[in-house]
């Protein structure tokens, strides 16, 4: 790992504690972490052990209890609700295991729907989503609503609505876990394209076999980083 | 710059908002009915009230806000037949006392009433025959003389056969040609037309037209036609002397007719204001029962609406937490949801608007035959157009505010994870 590159994300001594009741779980307990530019991450680690909690964190969706968390220069751990929407629409491009793509939406009105909560016109926007499902090769596919399309494809209308706002980071939620070993491989390629073309990626797994693909691998284990390496 | 961009951000949202309404047009459409009923019915209860009071001025003005009436039964709709039957004839003669002693009456006419047959040529038509003085030219009131001229004194004294006809007999009896000067028969004796009234409508006054109307010196009208006409007399006052002038000519009456003191007096004097009493009575008891009735079927539509919106937002956790995801603010998502509401309200009430607009529509076209092609006076505005919207606005937010709140304050994570 190249430790020249600049970072984006830093994580000191996060902690995200949940009160439920009359039982306390810490979900993350004193985590620290850099992520850097054109890194290729892959979190792995059992259910429960609180890679989802990081990804929240990290995705901007949840802020920790406890620590700093800076992306690039902004302090995400100190921020309101509307702040960390204006971060999530700016930097974040979010890729899910079950796709959620709005089925009355074609592909796409599908990509477009992160450019509607920027400030770019109508025109800029089309332009931005047809841009973004030629990178995934869908340009044939744009009218087609979800269920015209094939699962593979919908993972790679999903890409393209994370690519198109020019994200700082791309992270993908077990995105080859609805899918096919065909169509997941055609996926897990297009992410090491993606890497290849200079995105940032960080992916959770539980497949061995996704996370070797990737440059970086991270466990977690009962809150705790287990192996970064 | 800044502001403008957010502008355009809220109309965003409300377009997503639209487009989802869209998506669910069934739904949409069996909820927003609920309004459509409430909207319309608060409608035509406003149609009717402001109908209502159009024609009630036009009454109004057909009795004149500074005359005083003296005849045999009062103005009022609980009248008692078997006490006001027996009451003396109005004797012209005490028109001279009136004259003579009081203080606020200025002129004074007869008014001679009967209804009789008119001809002319082969055609026949019913009208409202009216005997006055030369002074009751002046105390025409809601009309004048739109063509040719009043009878004269001379006419008066020596009983000429000249009449001045309503604004139906043209239309009635010469295809609206000029009439002066044609000679038609009333009762199977001729007359000379020699003016023309203004046209006036339909009134809520006996009779209902206020154009089918005849008026004849009453001399004339004693000697050719009956003597057994209901009279009435007709003093001209000021608006602001009327409740005085009508005591001042109470006390006079009594005194022509010899009323002992502690009898009851056997005339009734009148005024236009008694009249409108008894109308604002029956107009305030059906706007009061309909806007109830409104009221409730607008509450109703709200708690329809506010569900519909509960099953929307539950409906679309997942959407919302996506929408979330990708960077909308929860400002962005209550924007959305709110539109939706108010979309529904919107379609119901323009469904309403269109409903209304047909059923004005339809009473217009259907002339009363017995009106001579006069029609059922309602009356649709544009204002009410803009109250219904804002109603509909007001009501959408009100029903919508919960719904777009509880989903605004979503969590996106949980929000994501709904299955």
């Amino acid at each position: 790992m190249a430790k020249s590159k600049k970072e984006i994300i830093s994580i000191q001594s996060v902690s995200k504690i949940y009160n439920l009741g009359e039982t306390v779980v810490k979900a993350l307990d004193n985590v620290s972490l850099s992520i850097y530019d054109n890194d290729y991450i892959s979190i792995m680690g059992p259910s429960g052990s609180g890679k989802s909690t990081l990804m929240n964190i990290i995705g901007c969706l949840d802020v920790p209890t406890k620590g700093k968390y800076k992306f690039k220069d902004e302090l995400i751990s100190e921020m309101d609700d509307n702040q960390l929407a204006n971060i999530r629409n700016e930097k974040i491009g979010f890729v899910f295991q079950t796709f959620n793509l709005l089925p009355k939406l074609n592909a796409m009105q599908n990509v477009e729907v992160p450019l509607i909560y920027s400030s770019l016109g109508r025109k800029e926007r089309i332009e931005r989503a047809e841009e973004a499902l030629h990178i995934v090769g869908l340009q044939d596919r744009m009218t087609h609503k979800p269920n015209e399309l094939s699962g593979g494809q919908r993972q790679r209308v999903a890409i393209a609505r994370a690519l198109v706002n020019k994200p700082s980071i791309i992270l993908a939620d077990e995105p080859t876990g609805n899918l096919d070993s065909k169509s997941g491989n055609e996926i897990l390629k297009f992410f090491a394209k993606l890497h290849k073309d200079g995105n940032t990626i960080i992916m959770v797994t539980h497949e061995e076999s996704v996370a070797k693909l990737s440059k970086r691998r991270i466990d977690i284990f009962d809150g705790k980083i287990a192996r970064d390496e | 710059m800044e502001k403008l961009l957010e502008m355009n951000n809220f109309f965003k949202n409300i377009i997503i908002g639209l487009f989802s309404v869209r998506s669910n047009l069934t739904r949409v459409i069996l909820t927003a009915s609920g309004l459509t009923i409430g909207i319309f019915t608060v409608s035509i209860v406003s149609a009717a009230v402001s109908s209502i009071d159009k024609e009630f001025a036009k009454s109004m003005d057909y009795y004149g806000n500074d005359k005083v009436y003296v005849g045999t039964w009062p103005w009022s709709f609980d009248f008692d037949w078997w006490k006001y039957r027996n009451r003396p004839k109005i004797e012209e003669s005490s028109l001279e006392y009136i004259t003579q002693y009081s203080e606020y009456i200025t002129d004074v006419s007869i008014k001679k009433n009967t209804w009789t047959r008119a001809t002319y040529g082969n055609k026949a038509s019913w009208v409202q025959l009216n005997g006055v003085y030369p002074s009751y030219q002046d105390m025409l009131s809601g009309t004048k003389i739109e063509n040719g001229r009043f009878f004269s004194q001379n006419e008066w004294d020596l009983q000429r056969r000249v009449i001045i006809v309503g604004g139906t007999v043209r239309d009635g009896f010469f295809q609206g040609k000029d009439p002066i000067g044609k000679k038609i028969r009333l009762n199977n004796v001729t007359f000379e037309i020699i003016g023309e009234l203004k046209k006036q409508g339909i009134g809520m006054v006996p009779g209902g037209t206020l154009d089918n109307l005849v008026i004849m010196p009453s001399t004339t009208f004693e000697r050719i036609l009956t003597r057994w006409g209901f009279d009435e007399l007709v003093l001209q006052t000021n608006p602001e002397d009327i409740p005085l002038a009508k005591e001042e000519v109470g006390m006079i009456m009594r005194v022509a007719r010899k009323i002992p003191p502690g009898d009851d007096d056997n005339f009734a004097v009148n005024s236009a204001d008694a009249y409108m009493e008894q109308f604002n009575t029956m107009k305030n008891a059906i706007a009061g029962m309909g806007f109830l009735v409104t009221g409730i079927s607008l509450v109703v539509s709200a708690i329809g609406i506010m569900n519909v919106m509960f099953v929307s937002v539950r409906e679309r956790t997942r959407e919302i937490g996506l929408r979330k995801a990708m960077g909308a603010t929860n400002f962005n998502i209550l924007t959305q949801f709110l539109s939706e509401a108010v979309a529904i309200a919107i379609i119901g009430g323009s469904v309403g608007i269109a409903l209304i607009r047909l059923t004005v529509f339809g009473l217009a076209s259907f002339p009363i035959p017995n009106f001579n092609g006069a029609t059922l006076p309602i009356s649709f505005d544009l204002l009410l157009v803009f109250y219904t919207f804002t109603v509909c606005v007001f009501i959408g937010v009100l029903a919508g505010l919960i719904p777009a709140r509880t989903a605004a304050n979503l969590n996106p994570i949980d929000a994501l994870r709904d299955e």
